[in-house]
């Protein structure tokens, strides 16, 4: 039986990827993404608006902080430890899981490409979706911020890096729990647990146990000083050692290059029983 | 008959069982689909639907082999070139227009922008949606949705074609399109497998028929020789007469017609028998005797396609 000539896996992908971008940006966890966006954004419009109009905005034992030092911290807190992973848990895991749901799964499904192609083409459309709301709201931010007693070119060369590591986070949060969501029968719950149980815990433990979470790699990214805002991120400082910036990205390469395979090979093997 | 001349199954199932952990959906089917339409029929719960995912390669089998077109389906997307999936449930990309779904789908058999444009436009205009294409799929129809659904399967002009359910929630006339539709392309050469509940929907596209139930192929062929399994089973028969309480005492007093229930209605009486060739031969005599006064009519539901289901699933 001759076959026509099946697309190529990367071009598969791509063919998923424009059927699914536009579905997965109108989805409702769009609704969430804008909400955890938004709000370092108006937080930081409104922090923008007390300077303005003369407020002590950050003012620690007298010393007003300037704009790049808190625009670091919002990096710290409100993008790195939480908006990132918990993109990467609520989209990564529901690659699959969202057209299994919707029962829309059978038509990508029954199409001549590997269904490790669809998983790729679905995560390729997360990063889209993802990467272009993260980032411009971490530049808004950037222009709010950083002009408060700073100036928006010293700081240029820290956003970009922010944007960067800020990307690669996604990127690696994304290949983990596209596992995860591959495997588990409860995939949004374990990657929860895994975002705020296990990368919390393990930071916090001197040894080697932190080589064996994400955020440890991407910390050694951050152009910004760790804060300590919490007991946990002031025990966090106490044990903080990083990589080196080979080290990391190394390490974070090779995390998003095997949980991706590993996430396509799952999809590849396993049967998708639709609720009848 | 030359073994040459034997046509190649389209589907080939050997000892095939599914399991759903504990609950089984399958049970040992050993089945041989030729080329042509062939109804797949079956009430709910039978295990149509888990035929139709293990031959459309969505499920594996828990113990068995199937072949599709010769070949293995499970993790073996090059076939999905030559087949075609409608699936039962009503699921979409509601967002986009019926023109950019089918489009879209098609595009994954590798067909460039314009082939895939040219190939969605033959197949919404096959199932007579064309006016619609650019309409969101949200605001279809129910029938709009089934027939887009079948756009999406027949796209890429596969071989086999296999629908399931294809005609649930349409309306008469849509029914009625449909059906000619599915006729049309078994004319055409097209081998499709199309599952229903309901058999007078089936018996209006093939004479080919598969019966499943709880998990198992109770008959396949023919519907003719379906018939002649039905023989082993029941018969109802209803004879209109002028005096039906006596017709149904000599009846009684025959036990070789193996008549096992009665029940009187108004000018007839409605006999159950096990062995309906000889029961048909005693009426016929009967009539012909004069003695009973005249039989006027004398039917039974089994000479219909609904029947044959009736008894097998029993």
């Amino acid at each position: 039986m001759a076959d026509p000539k099946s697309p190529g896996y990367v071009s598969s992908a791509m063919r998923v990827f424009d059927l699914s971008v536009s579905e997965m940006l109108w989805s409702r966890r769009t609704i969430f993404m804008a909400l955890v966006v938004g709000a370092p954004v108006l937080i930081s419009m409104f922090l923008r608006l007390l300077d303005a109009l003369g407020a002590p905005v950050f003012r620690v034992n007298g010393m007003q902080m300037a704009g790049p030092a808190i625009f670091g911290l919002m990096i710290w807190v409100f993008y790195l430890r939480f908006t990132i992973p918990v993109l990467g848990v609520f989209y990564g895991t529901s690659l699959i899981a969202d057209e299994v749901e919707d029962k829309t799964i059978t038509y990508l499904f029954t199409r001549p490409i590997p269904k490790g192609a669809v998983l790729l083409g679905k995560y390729l459309a997360y990063m889209a979706c993802t990467v272009f709301v993260v980032l411009p709201s971490v530049v808004i931010v950037y222009l709010c911020i950083v002009p408060m007693r700073g100036s928006l070119g010293g700081s240029f060369i820290d956003l970009v890096k922010d944007l960067f590591l800020l990307a690669i986070g996604l990127a690696v949060y994304g290949a983990v729990f596209a596992v995860i969501g591959a495997r588990f029968k409860r995939p949004l719950l374990v990657g929860l647990i895994f975002i705020f149980g296990w990368e919390q815990m393990a930071l916090a433990f001197p040894g080697y146990l932190k080589k064996f979470t994400v955020a440890y790699y991407l910390q050694a990214l951050v152009p910004h000083a760790m804060p300590n805002d919490t007991v946990v991120s002031l025990i966090q400082g106490i044990f903080h050692e990083n990589p080196s910036l080979p080290e990391a990205l190394f390490w974070l390469s090779a995390i998003l290059l095997s949980f991706l395979w590993f996430a396509a090979v799952s999809v590849e093997r396993k049967e998708y029983v639709l609720e009848q | 008959m030359d073994a040459a001349a034997i046509p190649a199954p389209i589907v080939a199932a050997e000892h095939v069982s599914k399991w759903y952990g504990q609950v089984i959906g399958l049970n040992d089917v050993s089945v041989v689909v030729p080329p042509g339409v062939t109804g797949l029929l079956g009430p709910n719960g039978a295990g149509k639907s888990t035929f139709m995912k293990l031959i459309t390669g969505q499920l594996k089998p828990s113990k068995g082999t199937i072949t599709v077109l010769g070949e293995p389906i499970w993790r073996n997307p090059k076939i999905y070139f030559h087949v075609g999936f409608c699936p039962e449930q009503d699921a979409f990309y509601e967002r986009m227009t019926g023109l950019e779904w089918v489009r879209a789908l098609v595009r994954l058999n590798g067909l460039t922008d314009k082939e895939a444009d040219e190939a969605a436009q033959r197949a919404l205009a096959a199932v007579d949606l064309m006016e619609a294409a650019g309409k969101k799929i949200g605001a279809y129809s129910k029938g709009m949705r089934q027939r887009v659904k079948m756009a999406q399967a027949l796209v890429h002009d596969p071989k086999l074609l296999i629908l399931d359910e294809p005609l649930s929630g349409m309306d008469p006339i849509g029914r009625r399109k449909t059906i000619r539709l599915i006729r049309e392309w078994g004319r055409a050469g097209k081998s499709i497998i199309v599952s229903s509940h309901i058999l007078h929907e089936i018996e209006s596209m093939t004479s080919n028929i598969l019966l499943i139930n709880n998990g198992r192929i109770l008959a396949e062929g023919d519907v003719h020789h379906i018939r002649d399994l039905i023989d082993t089973h029941p018969h109802t028969v209803y004879v209109r007469a002028q005096d039906p309480r006596r017709i149904a005492r000599e009846f009684l007093d025959n036990p070789e017609d193996d008549v096992r229930s009665m029940r009187f209605e108004p000018g007839a009486v409605v006999v159950e028998t096990g062995k309906p060739d000889a029961f048909y031969a005693r009426v016929t005599r009967m009539a012909a005797s004069g003695e009973f006064g005249t039989i006027d009519e004398v039917t039974s539901p089994d000479d219909n396609l609904q029947a044959v289901f009736q008894y097998l699933v029993k």
